[in-house]
């Protein structure tokens, strides 16, 4: 199995406060690889460094065997997606000036608008329904799938989900969390799932690793950790004996 | 009666232009977030380049493209050399309106030494011609700037809504960080938003030198247009055109009816009373409102 992303000691800072401690870890092609941390950990970090958009400071990132370029939107276009935390939708935009949006990075964008938009809309129905509606507008979950619309326009290599469940209800959450299967299983999209939610993220995670302030503590497959007692404790909340 | 439709005729072309710079101030603003005190440099520069023109003996309509030509390249020589290095090492805001202030006078300085203060009129050929519309007699020019500036404000706002480019402008004042993790090129879209006010700038700077005459200093006149833009909301193309025609309006009638001494006093009593009011101006909240 080949590695689409390959991160070796990466540190990362914002002004003197080390977000992100010598951390390696690797993503499998065609696999959804999760990353499990509580609050400050430095996940959304991690996230936006392998999407370009923050800096790396120290260490190396590889995507397909070369260093990741400097500029966000080269790194869009070479095929890395982020669904930001919260969504980040453009409230005022309709949804289908926000899907536009996500071709940008993309050459052959009327060919995005034909058949990327088709299979987007299929994925997501309600996207369609609501297709001149500001996104503002939106339920947050239909928010959320749009977000994942948008971030999918630019036919992405690999999907960076940075928590797709915050804020939502539980039924709404399971729905998005299938579609994430559905679009790995279906379309072999390469996917990296950050979640506070550790339940979720270990189960639909071929493979896993825990982030504790900024330093990767555990790494294995999403049933491996999702059994082991640390984690069991710490993140899945269940009591350990006595 | 007819005086006043007369009078009506004359403020909504003054007010056009006015909307037209105080469009390029919303432009601005809404994407960066600060307030380019350059635009009268920017417009006296390209009414002198179509005033040149002119003299050369090339025609109004022609000398107008020269004008918009300098226009977008003053506009975006000044974003490429003073503002952008500024961004790009997390200027504050303040500063980088200070700097534009310091273009604007810097340039019309050099104006001032190169050309001199005297007047020039713009020699159209038309100038001082009218035309009858029943009992109104219309400016050629008058009924020419509101012609141009309603079709220039169209097309602006049908580029902004209706194309792929014009929608990453607008994603761009919405939230550039977003916009950036899109894949828009946000330089790109500066060079767009820079080049868009230089040819508003122009236009508005051709008509008020047919209009009055053509000087170095006369650039503060794009201090009024800022008034426009801040009464109808900084950052919102609606408020920069409604600002316009209404301050436009404004203008005229305290000329006509009250005088002349008094215009820019009302102008600016307006501007404040409405802020105490409204201090968003008049459609400067939230993002719906965003150009
Ligand atoms: N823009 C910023 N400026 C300064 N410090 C920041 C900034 N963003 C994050 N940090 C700090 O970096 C550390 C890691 O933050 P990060 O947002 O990556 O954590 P996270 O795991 O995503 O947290 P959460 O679960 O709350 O989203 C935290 O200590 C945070 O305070
Ligand atoms: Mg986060």
């Amino acid at each position: 199995m080949s590695k689409m992303l390959e991160i070796s000691g990466l540190s990362s800072y914002y002004g003197g406060i080390c977000a992100l401690n010598d951390v390696s870890l690797y993503i499998n092609e065609g696999e959804i690889t999760s990353i499990i941390g509580s609050n400050g950990a430095g996940k959304s970090t991690l996230m936006r460094t392998v999407a370009g958009d923050k800096k790396i400071d120290s260490g190396t990132v590889l995507f397909n065997g070369s260093p990741l370029p400097e500029s966000v939107d080269r790194v869009v276009s070479g095929g890395i997606s982020l669904v930001p935390e919260g969504r980040r939708i453009f409230s005022s935009l309709t949804v289908r000036e926000n899907l536009i949006l996500g071709t940008c990075s993309r050459r052959d964008y009327k060919q995005a608008m034909a058949d990327t938009l088709d299979e987007v809309l299929e994925l997501f129905p309600k996207l369609r329904e609501r297709y001149h509606q500001p996104g503002g507008t939106l339920s947050g979950g239909e928010q959320q799938m749009l977000a994942i619309g948008r971030a999918l326009m630019a036919r992405p290599k690999l999907l960076c989900l940075d928590e797709p469940s915050l804020g939502l209800a539980p039924i709404i959450i399971d729905e998005v969390f299938d579609k994430i299967i559905q679009l790995n299983e279906e379309r072999g999209l390469t996917v990296l799932l950050v979640e506070q939610n550790a339940f979720l993220a270990l189960d639909v995670a071929h493979r896993a690793y825990v982030l504790n302030t900024g330093r990767i503590t555990l790494e294995g497959t999403g049933t491996e950790l999702a059994e082991n007692p640390n984690v069991q404790a710490e993140y899945l909340g269940v009591k350990t004996g006595e | 009666m007819i005086q006043i439709l007369q009078q009506l005729v004359t403020s909504v072309s003054v007010g056009g232009l006015y909307a037209l710079l105080a469009v390029g101030y919303a432009l601005i603003y809404s994407v960066f977030d600060f307030t380019k005190l350059a635009f009268g440099g920017i417009m006296m520069v390209s009414a002198f380049a179509g005033y040149f023109a002119t003299k050369l003996g090339v025609p109004t309509a022609a000398a107008m493209l020269v004008a918009s030509a300098a226009g977008v390249l003053i506009s975006v020589a000044v974003e490429l050399l003073a503002y952008r290095p500024m961004r790009k090492r997390n200027a504050n805001r303040l500063f980088l309106m200070i700097s534009a202030m310091g273009v604007n006078i810097f340039i019309t300085n050099l104006f001032l030494c190169l050309f001199g203060a005297n007047l020039r009129a713009l020699p159209t050929g038309f100038s001082s011609n009218t035309i009858a519309l029943g009992p109104l007699r219309i400016g050629v020019v008058d009924l020419l700037s509101l012609i141009v500036s309603v079709v220039a404000l169209v097309l602006l706002t049908f580029f902004l809504y209706r194309t792929r480019a014009g929608v990453t402008v607008r994603a761009s004042a919405l939230d550039m960080s977003t916009a950036g993790l899109m894949g828009i090129d946000v330089n790109r879209v500066s060079l767009i938003v820079f080049a868009i006010s230089g040819i508003t700038a122009a236009i508005a700077g051709m008509f008020f030198g047919m209009k009055y005459n053509v000087y170095p200093a006369m650039g503060s006149i794009s201090n009024k247009a800022f008034i426009a833009s801040v009464i109808g909301g900084l950052g919102s193309l609606k408020g920069a055109v409604i600002g316009g025609f209404l301050l436009g309006i404004l203008e005229i009638m305290v000329t006509a009816y009250i005088s002349a001494t008094y215009r820019d006093l009302v102008s600016f009593a307006v501007m404040m009373i409405v802020l105490i009011f409204l201090p968003n101006g008049l459609f400067g909240m939230g993002d719906q409102n965003k150009l």
